[in-house]
């Protein structure tokens, strides 16, 4: 009678462990925005927010000239997307409840040209304007994709998973959507 | 005027007498019947006063000592459940206090959580720019500034101006 009861509970359990901790895959992309007579079709990690790119920059096409799409697994990985003369490295120094916690170098050949320390959010993409090239504009974007393919794992926290904090912070969070 | 019944009744008790009784007497159909009917009558009432008189009580100071403690013990249930009723701890001005405390606190809480976020403040639910830098030698120019795209998307923009122009060839793949 018991058994089946502390079975369930297990894979009730097991389940909401598995999707508490579902991995997450950053697409980091060098693109180089330009207004040509004909446009190409835009690359589908940047599909969801092209007007908001177009109405930002004021180019109709975006190109990828190099890219990078990582999952996540410790939340601690570094990663390159390369063009021939650019690269945008990318290191994962841990997670948050908001997102990753990121230090982003965007190299020209061998020189940094820009570095910055961004905490990437799970709903928010982040798109840094870099040097105009030729006609061009370089632009650097980084999303946080869902990725369901991704093999679970245990995140490391940039900081530590108090549960007072945690429930703390989604009592603010309770509170804000009742005062939106 | 005596109707029949109230001479009858005064026959019976023996209280007609004179002329009045005579007439009575010689106005019934059957005065033996009659005669035996009174006899009756009056058998029956010694009998009665016999049979149904007072019964005298042997402990009727022991009865009227359990009487009186009953009655006692009932008053005290009265009152004492009637006092409970009254004396329950939601009594109106505890609940108008307990209910001003709990809006007190809950406006207190809420203030607090309010300040900790201020309206320019980055959301947690959005992309945060920690800090950045542009390399100073090739591009002392250079400015950055960040802001948010208030929309669906919520892109979170790093802006920099005033970065050395590059060829077109550092557009190659």
């Amino acid at each position: 009678m018991l058994r089946p009861l502390l079975i369930a509970a297990v894979v009730v359990l097991a389940a909401g462990v598995v999707s508490a901790d579902a991995a997450h895959a950053v697409w980091s992309g060098l693109v180089i925005a330009e207004n040509v007579p004909q446009p190409t079709a835009i690359p589908p990690e940047l599909t969801k927010f092209e007007q908001t790119l177009k109405d930002l920059f004021g180019y109709n096409q975006f190109e990828v000239i190099g890219q990078s799409d990582k999952t996540l697994k410790t939340g601690e990985e570094d990663w390159l997307a390369v063009s021939k003369y650019f690269s945008l490295q990318c290191d994962a120094r841990g997670e948050n409840d908001a997102g990753y916690s990121l230090n982003l170098k965007l190299y020209k050949e061998k020189d940094v040209l820009l570095e910055t320390d961004a905490n990437l959010s799970r709903s928010s993409p982040l798109v840094i304007k870099g040097p105009q090239v030729g006609s061009g504009q370089l632009l650097l974007v980084l999303v946080v994709k869902d990725d369901d393919h991704a093999q679970t794992h245990r995140r490391r926290r940039v900081e530590p998973a108090n549960p007072i904090t945690a429930g703390w912070h989604r009592l603010r969070r309770a509170v804000h959507r009742i005062f939106r | 005027m005596k109707t029949h019944e109230e001479k009858w009744t005064a026959w019976l008790d023996g209280q007609l007498s004179g002329r009045e009784l005579i007439e009575f007497e010689s106005s019934l159909p059957d005065l033996a019947a009659a005669e035996a009917d009174k006899r009756d009558a009056h058998k029956l009432g010694a009998f009665l006063k016999k049979e149904l008189g007072a019964q005298a009580l042997s402990n009727e100071e022991f009865f009227s000592h359990q009487l009186r403690e009953r009655i006692a013990r009932e008053t005290d249930n009265r009152s004492t459940s009637s006092t409970r009723t009254r004396s329950t701890w939601w009594t109106i001005p505890r609940l108008v206090w307990s209910g001003a405390t709990a809006l007190a606190l809950f406006l207190i809480f809420s203030i607090g959580i309010m300040r900790q976020h201020q309206p320019g403040q980055q959301s947690e639910y959005l992309t945060q720019i920690l800090n950045s830098k542009v390399d100073p030698a090739g591009n002392p120019n250079a400015t950055i500034s960040i802001f948010e795209v208030k929309n669906e998307n919520k892109v979170t923009v790093l802006w920099t101006e005033g970065l050395q122009t590059l060829p077109a060839d550092y557009a190659a793949k």
